[in-house]
Parts: structure tokens; sequence; C-alpha cells
């Protein structure tokens, strides 16, 4: 940590005040000390403002949904100083998803962004290793995507081997 | 002197050939037939010996194998917990000879205990070539049989006899320690009926 940490209520006018216009506040969530929709190109200045500055030194989680016109990617960021989760938001476009890579701020997100990758078919620009985790190299789905069906397995069996 | 010349002159008579054709002594005629005949009485020999041989050896082979089955030890799932109890105090699966062996190399029997997902799948080819032959592969429980409650998954391998070849299945969500332990007597019925 550097420098000193903002308090919790000076944060979303730190945000504004450095950010503008790239960072807008999400309603509606209780369970969270805040939500934030982000511009991707602004995503790792505000991750690192956030690690730095408002003590979010913990990447607990990076996720995705699949809104079909739309790929939604999320990180929920710990705190110890506020005892809380803020929650990061990322709309792409649902063709060709890509964002980048919040790995050199959070060592942490590494394998969260390889299952996003996985699973949604989210490319992480300036990720250091950027493979499929969950399922084999090879393997032509990404699975959580809205528009993968149920199929044969003859169409899901990985036919190149590892050995 | 006579009498010699006579019979010589008769034998000449009789081994009168064709004067374009070297005359090959007899001696020779004998080697070259040898050099043709000793290696396939040899082989016809060997082939007899050896199937002699394994006639009266495979049934030993075959006793001793069916009676000694060697396990891979490989726990996937919560089938590997009644696999674990198979062998522990209670049901004592030593007692038919069989012994979980933690090396594939050791083995001769797969028992397949668990989930299997594309991502594993080369594993387990790798494992199942590893073993020696003559070896066996069990698939146990509702997820290496058939997928189980994950069959229609996008990671799950629909049955473990998509990899390799599945001698028996034992069916139940885990099967109890009993059902795996007949499933092994069954594979022994098996072999001893293949005879080998």
């Amino acid at each position: 940590m550097t420098g000193t940490a903002l308090s919790l209520s000076e944060l979303p006018s730190a945000l504004a005040g450095k950010f503008p216009g790239k960072v807008t506040p999400v309603p509606g969530r209780k369970d969270m000390l805040a939500a934030l929709k982000v511009l991707p190109e602004a995503i790792v200045p505000v991750s690192q403002f956030l690690r730095d500055q408002g003590t979010f030194e913990h990447c607990a989680l990076v996720s995705g949904v699949d809104w079909i016109d739309r790929i939604e990617v999320l990180y929920h960021l710990w705190s110890d100083e506020y005892k809380g989760y803020l929650e990061l938001s990322v709309d792409l476009p649902a063709d060709e998803p890509h964002v980048a890579s919040v790995t050199p701020v959070w060592s942490g997100a590494n394998w969260h962004e390889r299952e996003t990758w996985d699973m949604l078919g989210v490319r992480f620009d300036g990720h250091p290793d950027l493979r499929r985790v969950l399922m084999p190299e090879g393997y032509r789905f990404h699975p959580l995507r809205k528009s993968f069906e149920l199929r044969e397995p003859e169409e899901l069996e990985v036919k190149a081997r590892h050995v | 002197m006579t009498e010699g010349e006579s019979s010589a002159k008769v034998i000449t008579h009789i081994r009168e050939t064709d004067p374009a054709e070297p005359e090959v002594p007899f001696a020779e005629v004998e080697a070259v037939q040898a050099k043709e005949f000793i290696p396939v009485m040899k082989e016809t020999l060997t082939g007899m010996i050896q199937r002699g041989l394994e006639a009266a050896t495979k049934p030993v082979f075959n006793w001793a194998g069916r009676n000694s089955l060697f396990p891979l030890h490989w726990g996937l799932a919560c089938c590997a917990i009644e696999f674990a109890a198979g062998f522990g105090a209670r049901w004592d699966g030593e007692r038919f000879g069989v012994v979980p062996r933690s090396s594939p190399r050791q083995c001769d029997l797969l028992i397949v205990n668990g989930t299997v997902t594309w991502k594993l799948s080369h594993k387990l080819i790798t494992l199942w070539e590893q073993m020696p032959e003559p070896k066996w592969a069990i698939a146990m429980g509702n997820c290496a049989t058939g997928g189980g409650p994950f069959r229609t998954a996008y990671s799950v391998v629909p049955g473990v006899d998509k990899l390799v070849p599945v001698d028996v299945y034992i069916a139940g969500c885990p099967p109890r320690p009993e059902a795996m332990l007949d499933g092994i007597l069954r594979l022994e019925r098996l072999i001893r009926e293949r005879k080998g």
C-alpha cells in the first residue's frame, strides 16, 4: 500500500475526480460496499488506484455473465480496511470480447481470468499465460456461453493426445 | 578284376546322365538338403515345444492371474471411498488376493471408480497403456459406467468404455464394497471361462 488510505466516503469522489466519465456507480447492491461499472479501457488504472489508494488488495473473484447482447466481466475486490467487497463490472461486446488483464495488478487474478476465458471466451490482453484451466486444450467450446447447447459426446471429445 | 570291371561298367551305364548337367556328388546334395531341412525342423520342434509349454502353463497362469488381481490404487470420486472400504478391515478384499498397487506397471486391473472428465481422459488412457498385458478394466459406479448424473454435462465422459475396453460394469451410486468385490469375483469367473 502506498500513500494514505482513503476513507470509504471519500472513495467515490476520488474515483470520479481521477477517472471522469469512466466509472459509474451501479445502484441496488446491498451486499457490497459498492458496485461500479467501469469502461473497459479504464479497468487497469482503476484497479491500480483501488489497490494502492483504496486498500482493495485482494482480488477475490473474476467471473463473467453472458447477457447474450453483451458479456459482463465482474471483479470482486476485498478490502481488509473496510471489511467488505467492492464489485467492478465491465461490459464487453458479445462477439470477440476482450479486456485488459488485471493480473499485473493482482497476481491472484491469473487463474480467475483463465477460467473466465475457458468458460466464456473472454480474452484478457496482456495475460501472462492465457490457457484453458478446466477444459482440455483442443476443446472447441466455451461452455458457459448461452449459445452452447447440449451436444453429442462425439462432438465434445478431444481427439488430440497429450502424453 | 574282370568282375569289378564289368560291375563298374554296369554302374556307369546306370548313372549316365545328361552331359550338360554337371554331376553333383551325393554328399553335397545331402548337405544342401540338410541346410534347408534343419531350420524347418528346428522351427517345427520349437513351435511344438512352445505350444506344449503354453498348453501346459496356460491354466497355471490363468489360475495365478485370476486369483491375484492387482488393481491400480487410483481414486477419482466418492466410489473411491467404497473402494478404500473394500480393502479395509471390514470387507478385506485381500482375502481374494486383490491387492491395490500404486504403480500401473505392477497392475493387471484398472478399477475406474469415479467421474472421468475429458480433461482426465488422456491420463486414464496413459495409465491403461502403462499396464502390462494381460489386463482388465472394471467400470465402478454409474459415472464410470455411463456418465451417471453428469451424462449430459459438457465436461464428462459418458462412460469410460469410450476410452478403455471394460470387462465388468458395477452399478450403484456409489456401489457398496460388497458390490465391488462381487464385480471382482465376476471378473475372476470371466477370466476362468475365457481360459486365458
